[in-house]
């Protein structure tokens, strides 16, 4: 039988007890620290501009607009009932029409409504439990308890952001004070090639390289960029 | 065995610790040859200390002091001060505890490793895994680090607390040492990993206070690993340490733990370490000698290879002496013990064995001096290193990835392990081999020795008379010779006579009764048998006799240029013919004498023969050079010449008076029929009379030689372009960039090389 060094044996069941404590979810979530400070800062951005915010019926979730708006970023109260996706982007589609895009051959996963393109994902079908009322930021904070991996940090511009699928994102500034994009609509650029649009013809919409921080290292990707000050 | 290789092994006296006062004591604690400085300057700076050797590999301090000025407890109470263990050893039973000590010392290695692999694995994966790109390996959400980067920082820092656990000896240790301004290997690991661990804990504030991206900063699985990378190379490296000692261990293990004697005519069993000199000890066929001494009753052959090398059993009668370890293969016999403990020719071969792999060779001097200073220059190198690449690059995180790697390929182990796992390999592997090296400057001398002098008597030649030649004058059969001459000698003291008895009965002849016995002084001897008057003597007894030698006397006269002794024998007042008697040579002679020429060693043979017998002797076994004539006190005055010619001049002899040659020669050494002087006076003991162990000791002093300077240049070379490249050298001029871990592992495997390098010698076999 192997005997632990002395010195040894509280080190390990203190290892193996912090590894236990951080698989319960309580303390994930208090631990979770880009989920807590990405909800504090959508927090700011919904504050920032209360009259862009706005319940979305047909989506069963919220909305909150550019300010000129252009685009919405979309999330849902009831991820279980979501009709179309939980989280999502919808923007005017004239400035892709007028860049090449053929209606017929959409990217996957778009759709065209009333001169609008939605993009999105399913986060998945479990029931959120509110506590009280559920508002635009309850709904958002049940995005990050429920399915956190959906929401990111990214260090080059200093934004949070929540994953869309397909490399599109929504972004808003983790300080909205020190940020001059305060929120941006991002979407990957090589589905709307394909399916006809020159990027940089995109009206309202810029195409740039991003660095985003992949696999440990940071690399630089093409991104559509809607970005806004809200302040 | 012959007779006289019997005798030598109640000569091997152990080679003093010290001529006042001598101790050797086992030290633990030490981590790298800087270590072994450090203990040997703490125990030298005591008053009455003459010298101080510590050498690594053996882990003990071999201490030369004034007992009068300073006790044995005040150089233990150096040791403990320096911070290291002073553990307890005394004779054989001592050497079981320090193997039993070693052992465990082995277990808790591996067991250490092994606990720290366990949590370094996962780490390095975490740490890792997320920058593989070309395979997507699975890796649980929660630890994604661009997603929950506290909890992945918590969950390695978790993770690498027990390697560092595991690791503490290398912080408590190495921190001391650093305390105490002797920073040593140990402390190298403690900073780079302290370093690594400290910098990584402050980016897990940073993260857990919004700075996310520190998480690209955390060097967890870096300590992590150099710790268990090391342990490994420890673990290994103790391994090894104990593979080096084989020889002694094996020695130790033929030493029976009990003995059965005999008590009021009743055999009791008692324990090895309870017989006591005068007690009878019986042992039954297949059983072990337990001690030494000398044969009461009983007659049976015993086995005493694994003490001389010689597989023949040797056949033992009543006054026959016995060794302790030697195996009973025939017969029961009973013996009176007459040496035990630490005075059994066992006991004294291994201190012998354990005093010379204990010394350093003069090679080990630089690296000694290189390891001494090693670490402080190395920690300014690390120090260097990372302040200028932080001042060039402002990134903290680099300039700390230098730092660490500088600090952690160091490790100058390698350095300290190079020459004196060698010499212990080197003088275990003689040992086997029935030579015994005393020490590791002999073993560094051995290898540059260019002539090599043999004494004559018992060295070239078999030391003793034996019948060359039987030359009837007439028509007597040449058997009926000796035989006639064997039965008028038999009652003859005379070692002439006694050679011709012993030239009879080797021949299967029938010794006659002889009567009316005249032994006459100088002359020879006189006899009757069957009624004829014998007599057997010198040229002189003939003449006076008025005994003609007649067509023998030209024989006569070519056999005293062959150096050979004519004995006449007449026959009722008629020479009968002649018996000569000569001290022939060894059967290995002239093959030892052949290797060595091959070796390119010359080869002189020192005698006080007259120059014509012994350029007749030289001529037989093929010697170079010869010194004739030379009286037994110019021996050593004829080796001064030699050396001032500029040879490196290895002796070979036997006799006392060869005692003073053996000693002025750079080399010397003395063969299995040598007497105490001899053997104290020589460097190397070969303990069979075989003259081919001559060339094979210096077969193995090349060997290991060849072997230190690979490791030096190992070790040397490997400090030498590791560290620059752990500096970034490279990376500077566009190359790449060393790794800490990969430090870490470069570092482990320098010592294991080393080891295994210095292992390779084990293999070693004489070329015959």
């Amino acid at each position: 039988m192997i005997k632990l060094p002395r010195p040894l044996l509280p080190l390990a069941l203190g290892a193996l007890l912090t590894l236990a404590l951080t698989s319960c979810s309580s303390l994930v979530q208090r631990l979770d620290v880009i989920g807590a400070g990405s909800a504090a800062s959508f927090d700011a951005a919904l504050r920032a501009a209360p009259e862009n915010v706005a319940p979305d019926e047909r989506h069963g979730g919220w909305s909150l607009s550019a300010p000129d708006g252009s685009a919405r970023f979309i999330w849902s109260e009831d991820y279980s009932k979501s009709p179309l996706y939980d989280v999502m982007l919808e923007f005017d589609a004239a400035p892709f029409l007028d860049a090449g895009l053929d209606p017929d051959k959409l990217p996957a996963g778009v759709v065209y409504s009333d001169g609008k393109l939605i993009t999105g994902t399913k986060l998945g079908d479990i029931e959120p439990r509110y506590q009280g009322e559920a508002t635009p930021l309850s709904s958002y904070e049940q995005i990050v308890r429920l399915y956190g991996g959906a929401v990111g940090y990214h260090a080059a511009l200093d934004h949070y952001g929540v994953s869309l699928g397909g490399g599109n994102l929504f972004e808003w500034a983790k300080d909205l004070s020190a940020n001059d994009k305060d929120i941006v609509f991002a979407l990957a650029p090589e589905p709307w090639i394909a399916a006809g649009v020159d990027p940089s013809a995109v009206a309202g919409w810029t195409l740039a390289q991003v660095t985003v921080h992949a696999n440990g290292k940071p690399a630089e990707v093409d991104k559509l960029l809607k970005p806004f000050d809200l302040a | 065995m012959d007779n006289d290789t019997r005798e030598n092994l109640t000569k091997i006296e152990p080679v003093p610790a010290a001529a006042g006062g001598g101790l050797t004591i086992p030290v633990g604690g030490m981590s790298c040859a800087a270590c072994a400085q450090r203990v040997e300057r703490a125990i030298r700076k005591l008053d009455g200390v003459a010298s101080a050797s510590v050498n690594y590999a053996t882990e003990k301090a071999t201490v030369i002091y004034d007992p009068s000025k300073v006790r044995a407890a005040a150089i233990k109470a150096a040791i403990e001060k320096a911070g290291y263990k002073a553990l307890s050893n005394t004779g054989i039973g001592a050497a079981d505890e320090d193997r039993a000590r070693k052992q465990k010392e082995i277990r808790v290695m591996w067991t250490k490793f092994i606990i720290s692999a366990v949590f370094s694995l996962p780490l390095l994966y975490i740490a890792r895994a997320p920058m593989i790109t070309f395979v997507r390996l699975p890796f649980p959400a929660l630890l994604d680090p661009m997603r929950y980067p506290l909890i992945y920082g918590l969950a390695e820092l978790a993770l690498v607390l027990p390697v560092i656990g595991v690791g503490y000896k290398f912080y408590t240790v190495g921190f001391t040492a650093l305390w105490r301004r002797a920073p040593n290997m140990d402390s190298l690991i403690a900073i780079g990993t302290t370093s690594a661990v400290v910098y990584s804990v402050y980016n897990i504030f940073q993260i857990a206070t919004g700075g996310f991206m520190a998480v690209d900063f955390l060097y967890f699985e870096t300590a992590g690993v150099i710790i268990t990378l090391i342990l490994l190379g420890k673990s290994l490296e103790a391994v090894s340490k104990g593979r080096t000692n084989e020889a002694i261990k094996k020695l130790m293990g033929l030493a029976p733990k009990t003995a059965t004697i005999i008590v009021d005519g009743e055999e009791k069993e008692i324990p090895i370490d309870d017989v006591e000199i005068g007690d009878i000890v019986a042992v039954r066929p297949g059983g072990k000698i337990p001690v030494d001494g000398v044969v009461l009753a009983g007659h049976t052959a015993i086995d005493e290879s694994m003490l001389t090398g010689e597989s023949m059993p040797v056949d033992k009668t009543e006054g026959s002496k016995v060794y302790a370890a030697t195996i009973n293969t025939t017969g029961a016999v009973r013996f009176k013990a007459e040496k035990i403990g630490a005075d059994t020719a066992l006991a004294r071969i291994i201190q012998l064995v354990e005093d010379a792999q204990g010394s350093k060779a003069p090679i080990a001097a630089l690296a000694d001096k290189v390891s001494g200073v090693f670490v402080p220059i190395v920690c300014a190198i690390a120090a260097a290193a990372g302040i200028a690449w932080f001042i060039g690059t402002r990134d903290l995180s680099f300039a700390l990835t230098i730092f660490i790697s500088v600090l952690v390929i160091a490790c100058p182990c390698a350095l300290g392990l190079a020459t004196p796992t060698a010499i212990m390999v080197g003088t275990g592997k003689g040992a086997e081999n029935g030579i015994l090296i005393k020490g590791g400057e002999a073993l560094e001398t051995a290898h540059k020795v260019n002539i090599i002098v043999f004494d004559k008597t018992g060295t070239i030649t078999e030391g003793k008379p034996s019948v060359t030649d039987v030359l009837p004058a007439a028509a007597m059969p040449a058997d009926s010779l000796l035989r006639l001459t064997a039965s008028a000698e038999n009652a003859s003291e005379h070692p002439l006579g006694q050679a011709i008895v012993l030239g009879a009965r080797a021949k299967g002849l029938e010794l006659l009764p002889a009567t009316d016995f005249v032994s006459i002084t100088g002359r020879g001897i006189e006899a009757r048998i069957d009624g004829r008057g014998v007599l057997a003597g010198n040229r002189q007894l003939m003449d006076e006799r008025g005994i003609s030698l007649g067509s023998l006397a030209a024989d006569s006269d070519r056999l005293s240029g062959e150096g050979k002794t004519p004995m006449y024998v007449a026959v009722d007042g008629a020479l009968a013919g002649i018996v000569a008697v000569a001290d022939v040579m060894k059967p290995s002679s002239r093959a030892a004498i052949e290797s060595l020429h091959k070796m390119g060693v010359e080869v002189a043979m020192i005698t006080g023969d007259n120059q014509k017998t012994a350029d007749w002797v030289a001529r037989q076994v093929g010697i170079d050079r010869v010194l004739a004539e030379v009286l037994p006190g110019d021996k050593s005055s004829e080796v001064r010449k030699l050396q001032a010619e500029g040879n490196k001049v290895a002796m070979v002899g036997d006799g006392i008076n060869d005692a003073p040659a053996l000693a002025q020669a750079d080399i010397g050494v003395a063969i299995g029929s040598g007497t105490d002087v001899a053997m104290e006076s020589a460097d190397i003991v070969l303990m069979r009379s075989d003259l081919m162990d001559v060339p094979t000791a210096l077969q193995l002093s090349k060997r290991t030689i060849r072997n230190i300077k690979q490791n030096l240049f190992w070790a040397f070379g490997y400090n030498t372009i590791g560290i620059p490249l752990a500096a970034g050298v490279l990376y500077l001029l566009g190359g790449p960039l060393l790794n800490p871990i990969f430090a870490a592992a470069a570092m482990s495997l320098s010592s294991v090389s080393v080891l295994t390098n210095a292992l390779r010698l084990k293999r070693f076999k004489p070329s015959r």
